[in-house]
């Protein structure tokens, strides 16, 4: 069954996507941080990633995302945004790289989470892949 | 800005020379045809028109700088504040010259410059216009007197040659220049006065904003603890709720159910408070071209389904040739959404809801109607004020964020509109929202 990392620093919101994704039998490995994030991708080797934006700073996320992007090895993997309440007003998810303000991810899901939506977009990904 | 004011001023003073031309010109009028007295009328319609010609002048001056907003406007403006004062006093002692010199009752009529300079420039600058009128006065008084200049006497309005007597003189001049000052000392503690009177409310008014934004940060930063708090919370109930960690029985369904329900309502509430509080607080929301059609019928889409679960149709009535509008979208969309949900939420079953788009001009009109509960007559100065809910729209909906109208009111505010309602309570509400096309024509 596909591998998902999770990066994201709250706990409990980790917990709760753990639930979701096992009871699809998905293979859920978490990171509590953007740091711990990149290392385990290359650790762990996930299938898809899913991603906060919001860690320690404000768009810590999207600084992991262009990391990964930017590496050849990793750069296939597809990328399943997390954001908060209210926070994508007025992002474009699909500015041409180079853009400041580039986020290179292939979706987005808003919290609070909602489980049905979660699991459709993560099995289109891993399709599309 | 200061002088912004002053050229209002300089604007009033240019509309009422106008008066004041048309005034001289048919006074001198009536003196020649039906008083007849016998007076140099050349001279006084001469210098009536170029009273009219320099009035014009300043009036495209005055528009011109305006345009331009050149770095030394305030100067400028200060200058021919002064300019007009003084050119007026010229003209107007002139015209006495011509009209029987200090035998013209009209003498008094400097008062009224008096005033005016008072209202328009400093005490300094009021006391020095004082200054020329005395002297000017002074000058004609003693150029006649000497037999300088000719003397032009009003035959058939004053008895003798007034302007020959030594005491006639001296009185009327002490008399008329006292005026001067003490008109103009008046005018201008009065003017002072209010000016600072002014300056105070703009303070109070400062503060009042400063103190409103320091609000409205604390209200986000608290919104922005609970909304993580609150987002977990419901991302953890939702997995429970829809029994991915094995059956719920019946009753812990329905608390769960219930719990979930209760998040989802608080969420909503802090979705707007956020909302309205990051557009109060940001300096500039990005303005872009767009299709209002398009948005208009994606809001549509949006609340289609719950109209039509309340067996509700939405009519258009929509204007397809308006081309693009610039603007927030994200915000226009979400305001006629809203408005169109609320249309929908206070409308009972089966009823009406339209939306009209109408091309006027520069501006576009929406309107959003319904045939619903209305609102009652004394609350409808109220409800675009945050967190008010209409009395009957309370009963009808317990819930409700008293937020979307005066949501609505800051979007269509920041785009330079206007937001109004005409309602009568149980027949229905039409919400109106006129905005321009082009921010850039204001």
């Amino acid at each position: 069954m596909a591998r998902i990392l999770i990066i994201d620093d709250d706990p409990d919101i980790v917990e709760a996507m753990r639930v979701v994704l096992e009871s699809k039998d998905y293979k859920v490995v978490s990171a509590k941080s953007g740091a711990e994030g990149l290392k385990k991708i290359k650790l762990e080797k996930p299938d898809l990633v899913i991603l906060d934006v919001m860690m320690e700073t404000m768009d810590k996320g999207f600084e992991v995302a262009r990391e990964i992007r930017n590496d050849k090895n990793y750069k296939h993997i597809p990328i399943l945004m997390l954001t908060a309440i209210k926070d994508k007003i007025g992002m474009d998810f699909k500015k041409e790289a180079g853009d400041e303000t580039w986020l290179p991810v292939d979706d987005y899901v808003e919290k609070p989470l909602k489980p049905q939506e979660l699991l459709e977009k993560v099995e289109k990904l891993l399709k599309a892949k | 800005m200061k002088y912004e004011g002053l050229l209002e001023r300089i604007n009033w003073l240019i509309r009422l020379r106008w008066i004041a031309v048309t005034g001289v010109i048919l006074t001198v009028f009536v003196v020649q045809k039906i008083v007849r007295l016998s007076l140099p009328f050349f001279p006084l319609y001469l210098i009536s028109i170029l009273i009219g010609l320099y009035n014009l002048l300043f009036f495209l001056y005055v528009r011109h700088i305006r345009k331009k907003q050149l770095p030394d406007i305030e100067t400028r403006t200060n200058v021919i504040a002064n300019l007009q004062i003084a050119l007026d006093l010229f003209a107007l002692t002139s015209l006495i010259h011509f009209s029987g010199g200090i035998e013209n009752p009209f003498i008094f009529y400097f008062i009224f410059h008096m005033i005016i300079a008072s209202i328009l420039l400093s005490r300094r600058a009021s006391f020095l216009q004082a200054t020329f009128a005395a002297c000017f006065f002074i000058l004609m008084v003693g150029l006649e007197y000497f037999n300088i200049l000719d003397h032009y006497c009003l035959k058939g309005f004053v008895v003798n040659d007034l302007y020959m007597n030594k005491v006639y003189i001296f009185g009327t001049s002490f008399a008329f220049i006292t005026t001067l000052y003490l008109a103009a000392y008046m005018a201008s503690s009065i003017s002072i006065r209010l000016k600072d009177r002014e300056k105070s409310l703009k303070e109070a008014n400062l503060l009042l904003e400063e103190k409103d934004r320091i609000k409205s940060e604390y209200v986000l930063r608290v919104t922005h603890d609970i909304k993580e708090h609150i987002s977990a919370i419901q991302s953890c109930i939702e997995p429970v709720a829809e029994g991915m960690l094995g059956e719920l029985n019946s009753g812990q369904k329905d608390l769960i159910r219930r719990a979930g329900e209760r998040t989802s309502k608080l969420i909503f509430f802090i979705k707007a408070l956020l909302d309205i509080t990051r557009i109060k607080l940001s300096k500039d929301i990005e303005m872009k071209e767009f299709s209002l059609v398009k948005t208009a019928e994606s809001a549509i889409i949006l609340v289609d389904p719950k109209a039509k679960a309340k067996g509700i149709s939405i009519s258009r009535h929509i204007n397809i040739g308006i081309g693009l509008i610039k603007g927030a979208q994200v915000y226009v969309e979400e305001t006629i959404a809203n408005l169109l949900a609320n249309s929908v939420k206070y409308t009972p079953r089966g009823g009406k809801v339209e939306i009209t788009i109408e091309d006027k001009d520069n501006l576009v009109l929406i309107q959003i109607s319904d045939n619903g509960i209305g609102i009652p007559k004394n609350e409808l100065p109220n409800i675009f004020n945050e967190f008010y809910r209409a009395t009957n729209a309370k009963e009808l909906e317990r819930d409700g964020t008293g937020l979307g109208l005066s949501m609505a009111k800051q979007v269509v505010e920041r785009h330079h509109g206007r937001i109004w309602v005409d309602s009568e309570e149980g027949k229905g509400s039409i919400f109106s929202i006129m905005l321009p096309k082009k921010q850039s024509l204001l």
